[in-house]
């Protein structure tokens, strides 16, 4: 899990083009959107291809995304049970 | 219908962001590519907004800042805009990975930042400005187009203040075919050589520049905006001639009238045969300046021509690398605009001192 969080947060940088930001300023909990990192509504989009490019992971419910995309565990533990599930 | 300009924004090859004097010092650009001189758009824009930003809204986002804040105006009743090639490098990002990735799995934001009204769009955005946006896209006349809509909009009391602007950039995608099909003249050496040789072909440029329009004027503005007009594909010089002899009586002007002609020679020797024959036939005894040694050729220079004529109307002077060298310090009524895009997209804009 450690690793997936610390893969996620590099990903996530270049994915939206977070710039001066490290992986280290990330915090595993610390709330992606509105407050924290403030993202919005187009970084969600670019977050659910980052899902289905790295990991072929489709987001099959809309209404899961706030709770899948709440911060980088919860992105972490979304794609453990993905794997899990079609292991 | 006369408008005046009140705040202008400049980002072009040469140094005029932020009005660090009227081209105080000449910059020199090797080869047939004038890059932009740019500024640390952190100042400019806030970091969260930068990063989705590709570099032509960056330059248009800087030089509307410059414009509006030298005016005083926060937020215009209008943003008009007009670009040939839009946002070029988006696009082309975004082109790429529709092949790269066989058209599945998309990221949305190099398709949103690849429209070409996303300057304009990104710019009210910034300011919170719900009024009237539009942008034109029709090669060579897009600056032109948009002068003519402010006018308008004015002229219909629709707006009383109008952001206005140009902005076009090179990529090495789209030099690279601009000059596979001859556009360019490769032994060119500098820009500075531009007009020195006959030659065949120009040199590439860009550049973002921005006017706050007003319908007050004021002896602060730098200059009344009085007539655009564009007429396309002259089939001789005299037919030129004739268009620009009914645009300055229209405006109640001879050639006579014309303190100076801002001219549109980019050194290609088939082109400038035109500007050639109504300088010749037109301005004999008129004072001509060219500009495109200091911008580079490219759809919307007339916006940086605008910028020059502009900045010469308030300062009075015309600078040295505008003239050979030679500052020209006189006091400066009319000033006429006269360029032209590959023979075909003509165009005229007058400028007079407030």
């Amino acid at each position: 899990m450690e690793k997936l969080i610390q893969d996620l947060k590099v990903q996530i940088i270049a994915q939206l083009n977070l710039q001066d930001v490290k992986p280290e300023d990330i915090g595993d909990d610390q709330p992606l959107f509105v407050e924290g990192l403030g993202l919005d509504s187009i970084d969600a989009l670019e977050l659910i291809v980052l899902l289905q490019q790295q990991y072929k992971i489709k987001l099959s419910n809309a209404e899961d995304g706030p709770k899948v995309f709440r911060s980088v565990r919860t992105i972490a533990e979304y794609i453990t049970a993905h794997q899990a599930q079609t292991a | 219908m006369t408008l005046y300009i009140k705040g202008t924004g400049n980002v072009s090859p040469q140094k005029t962001v932020g009005h660090p004097g009227f081209l105080a010092d000449g910059v020199t650009h090797m080869g047939t590519r004038l890059a932009c001189v740019e500024p640390d758009y952190k100042t400019y824009i806030d970091p969260k907004l930068i990063r989705r930003m590709s570099r032509i809204i960056k330059m248009g986002v800087a030089a509307a800042v410059d414009a509006l804040k030298e005016s005083g105006v926060a937020v215009p009743d209008a943003i008009v805009t007009g670009t040939a090639y839009g946002c070029l490098e988006d696009t082309g990002i975004f082109l790429s990975r529709m092949v790269e990735q066989q058209e599945a799995l998309l990221a949305p934001t190099a398709f949103i930042q690849s429209t070409h009204n996303t300057v304009g769009a990104q710019i009210a955005l910034m300011l919170g400005c719900n009024g009237y946006n539009n942008v034109f896209v029709h090669r060579a006349f897009s600056f032109e187009s948009a002068l003519l809509d402010a006018m308008m909009l004015v002229a219909e009391n629709d707006a009383n203040t109008v952001l206005v602007g140009a902005v076009d950039e090179i990529t090495n995608y789209s030099h690279s075919i601009l000059e596979r099909i001859g556009l360019y003249h490769k032994d060119i050496g500098s820009n500075v050589n531009l007009y020195e040789e006959k030659i065949n072909g120009t040199i590439a440029g860009e550049g973002a520049a921005f006017f706050l329009l007003t319908n007050e004027p004021s002896t602060e503005n730098y200059a009344a905006i009085r007539g655009v007009r564009t007429f396309y594909k002259p089939t001789t010089s005299q037919e030129a001639e004739t268009h620009i002899r009914d645009f300055l009586s229209s405006n109640n002007l001879t050639a006579a009238n014309i303190d100076l002609v801002v001219s549109g020679r980019n050194g290609n020797s088939a082109e400038n045969q035109v500007y050639d024959e109504v300088h010749t036939s037109l301005f004999p005894g008129n004072l001509i300046v060219n500009f495109k040694h200091l911008c580079g050729e490219y759809p919307t220079a007339t916006a940086f021509a605008t910028w020059v004529a502009a900045n010469i109307l308030k300062n009075g002077v015309i600078p040295g690398v505008l003239n050979n060298g030679v500052e020209t310090t006189l006091t400066f009524r009319n000033i006429l605009i006269y360029n032209h895009s590959h023979n075909t997209h003509h165009s005229l804009i007058l400028l007079s001192a407030c």
